[in-house]
């Protein structure tokens, strides 16, 4: 139960701060997307099926809280996340930058997802989207590579305090 | 006899007496100086709070002066309004939305307008019992029924993303210029009619085709949102106008 309950109350939080703190103005810019660094967290280190369900529900609140009507974070998210499952032991991911680039390709993907799927399911035409790409993407994928090395040490860290058992050492299962 | 005494003995009086002299500075001076820096650290307290002080008055001064703008405009409109706070943006860069405090409990629907003193902010895309997400005019989707406020020349306002919109279905044969105000049209239903929209910033008639383009700066600040109003109800009809049905219907 504890390993579903902190994760949502996590993905809350850091939603939370995301649509607070992380969009003022002066940092709207590089606002980095602390969602999908938890979402790939949870992706190699959580098991597949409670871990999708989890990253589901943090896809699908992202959604409630955008104006995005057709659900494409509850979508990308559970798909980052099953790609991060199938990678997680083909990857080194103990060093800064290993973890920065696997989070930044990441991100990248999902921008140019997101962008395929906006283009594909709007029947107008949405002219301006592609310049977004390089001007608000990819310093935001940027932002998040580098705060993700960070992220991922204090949620490692966080996990082995809270998840050890006793007699199975430190972040036994 | 005594003057010889008192000359040979009054200089170890005197050095005896510059030292207790300053030794008494060095004391007082040691003394003063912890009492001043104490004073210092309880000044630098007030100071600090006596600035906190302040800016929370003018931070309430400023929010004062906010609401009342917010108040008269208010009482300009002709609908029922619902003055909500702004809770929240989009969590992702895609799409540009805000939360605001107000929701279904309140009154609030999905499609409702939703406008502040400087113009149209937007309208409600979801609702929950105390929360809604207002979709910004910037956003790609969102479009709204609009009129060139010099020439009245109709046209759709659709969002641009970054805090700009474009005119479509603007016809190539009307005369706008950078500087033409937009407002609302008043039909589709959701906006009351004349609420400004934006300033038209670029028209460009090159290429072909019976439209022209032309790009819209919104009048409303996106990154400076505070306190916003939903329109609750379109206002009723002119009383010339309900005269008219009845004679029509009859």
């Amino acid at each position: 139960m504890k390993r579903i309950l902190i994760p949502v109350f996590l993905g809350v939080l850091f939603l939370t701060l995301q649509t607070t703190w992380l969009a003022l103005p002066f940092i709207r810019w590089i606002r980095p997307d602390i969602v999908l660094v938890l979402t790939l967290y949870l992706g190699i280190s959580s098991p597949p099926i409670s871990g999708g369900v989890l990253v589901f529900f943090l896809g699908y609140l992202m959604d409630l809280f955008s104006g995005n009507g057709f659900g494409l974070y509850a979508f990308s998210r559970p798909f980052l996340f099953y790609c991060a499952q199938l990678l997680k032991d083909r990857i080194y991911l103990e060093s800064f930058p290993s973890r920065s680039l696997f989070v930044f390709l990441f991100a990248l993907a999902e921008g140019l997802t997101l962008l395929i799927l906006l283009k594909a399911l709007n029947p107008e035409h949405l002219p301006n989207l592609y310049p977004l790409f390089f001007t608000v993407f990819l310093p935001q994928s940027l932002s998040t590579a580098l705060l993700s090395s960070v992220l991922f040490s204090l949620l490692k860290k966080g996990s082995s305090l809270l998840y050890a058992e006793p007699g199975t050492g430190i972040g036994g299962k | 006899m005594d003057g010889l005494l008192m000359e040979i003995s009054s200089p170890f009086q005197k050095g005896s007496t510059s030292v207790i002299n300053k030794i008494k500075g060095v004391w007082e001076g040691y003394l003063f100086l912890v009492h001043l820096h104490k004073e210092n650290e309880q000044l630098k307290k007030r100071m600090a709070d006596l600035q906190r002080e302040n800016d929370q008055m003018r931070e309430m001064v400023l929010s004062h002066e906010r609401l009342r703008k917010l108040l008269q405009f208010r009482e300009t409109l002709s609908s029922t309004v619902i003055a909500a706070e702004m809770v929240g943006r989009d969590p992702s860069s895609w799409f540009k939305s805000v939360t605001i405090n107000k929701g279904e409990k309140d009154g609030v629907r999905k499609g409702m307008a939703v406008i502040s003193s400087e113009g149209v902010i937007g309208q409600i895309l979801k609702t929950a019992p105390s929360h809604s997400v207002v979709l910004l005019i910037t956003d790609y989707n969102s479009a709204i029924d609009s009129i060139i406020q010099r020439t009245r020349a109709k046209a759709i306002v659709e969002g641009g993303g970054e805090n700009r919109c474009q005119l479509k279905y603007l016809l190539r044969a009307e005369d706008v210029v950078p500087g033409d105000k937009v407002i609302t049209s008043g039909l589709g239903g959701n906006f009351p009619k004349g609420l400004m929209i934006g300033e038209i910033r670029k028209v460009d008639k090159k290429g072909h085709g019976i439209f022209q383009y032309a790009e819209l700066v919104p009048s409303v600040d996106f990154t400076r949102l505070e306190e916003v109003l939903v329109i609750k109800e379109s206002p009723p009809p002119p009383a010339e106008e309900k005269v008219k049905k009845v004679k029509k219907a009859k």
